[in-house]
């Protein structure tokens, strides 16, 4: 008959007959460790964080995507909007002045007409030239070429 | 140094991480081989051992004293094997025979058991237990661990320790008998 195995009378050990750590294991084990806790002031902020250390830590994700998605079209419609009210505004404005003020002011005022001026005025007003320009293709390029033509010119 | 003095200097932010160092160093290698007489594998017993140190640095401010330190850190310890256990299981749909049979043909394959046929059988013997009354064997067996503070790690009451433990020597010294040759 086979003898019945007995622990008590087999010889105890401390723990199973596992093969040992690597060496230096356990001198090296301290500073993986430590380097992988969480830094002590990022666990004080979220500790001491005001309100928002009451909510959840999915309700924070929440509201931190909605604050950066809210800072997106906030920024998207305040960019936009200025660069058509002003082109709008300013020929509405100036539409409503009578032509009779204009010249006055522009004569009173001393103000001078430049290039830039005319260009913004043909811009909004593409016919503007036809009342008063009465001149043919040749005759405008005869102009132009009579005109010294500088290098500073077209630097 | 004394948990109490461990625990006085953690408190204080400017000693804390001396104090944790302190505290890593005096309880590794009880960590680490509580760990890996339930994982079996080194690596695996590695990475929980880190685990369970990084847990009980997140926790400690809260530990109240009402049991020994190290009786807290073996219940993190305890409650992070079942854990890795039970998941493991439950990402391979395995049954628990077959956690059982995994760990043991990785102490089969380990070069300080070899050659001693008792011996491999007891362990074999050992990690067919279910996880819960293996880890009661471990802590009365291996450990002596006195059942009450048994009782503190493992959240059961002494009498049922004592009737998990009596059980599970019963299957141990059954299996051995069955498994070994004349």
């Amino acid at each position: 008959m086979k003898p019945s195995f007995k622990l008590d009378a087999h010889p105890r050990r401390s723990h199973p007959p596992l093969s040992s750590p690597p060496a230096g294991y356990f001198d090296r084990l301290p500073s993986q460790i430590m380097a992988r806790l969480p830094q002590a002031e990022a666990r004080d902020t979220a500790a001491g964080g005001g309100w928002l250390g009451f909510l959840s830590p999915a309700l924070r994700t929440g509201l931190a995507s909605v604050a950066v998605l809210g800072g997106f079209a906030a920024s998207f419609y305040m960019s936009g909007t200025p660069q058509l009210v002003p082109a709008t505004a300013s020929t509405a404005s100036l539409d409503a002045v009578p032509r009779t003020e204009l010249v006055g002011y522009l004569l009173t005022s001393g103000a001078h007409v430049e290039s830039a001026d005319l260009a913004v005025l043909t811009a909004a007003h593409p016919g503007i030239a036809k009342d008063f320009l009465h001149a043919s293709e040749a005759e405008l390029n005869e102009v132009l070429d009579s005109q010294p033509s500088e290098e500073l010119t077209y630097l | 140094m004394e948990d109490h003095e461990i625990l006085l200097k953690f408190q204080d932010p400017a000693s804390r991480s001396l104090a944790f160092n302190q505290l890593v160093r005096k309880y590794q290698s009880k960590v680490y081989w509580h760990v890996r007489k339930m994982v079996i594998d080194h690596a695996d017993a590695d990475d929980l051992t880190q685990d369970v140190f990084v847990k009980v640095w997140k926790h400690l401010e809260n530990f109240r004293q009402d049991a020994a330190l190290f009786t807290w850190i073996y219940r993190i310890a305890t409650n992070e094997c079942l854990n890795f256990l039970g998941s493991k299981r439950r990402k391979f749909l395995l049954p628990l025979t077959d956690v059982g049979a995994e760990l043991a043909a990785k102490i089969q394959a380990d070069p300080a058991i070899a050659g001693d046929e008792i011996e491999l059988k007891l362990q074999q013997a050992i990690l067919r237990l279910p996880d819960k009354q293996r880890l009661v064997f471990n802590l009365r067996y291996y450990d002596e661990m006195p059942y009450e503070q048994m009782a503190e790690v493992t959240g059961t009451s002494v009498g049922a320790l004592k009737a998990s433990y009596h059980h599970a020597v019963k299957k141990v010294e059954d299996y051995v008998t069955r498994n070994t040759d004349d």
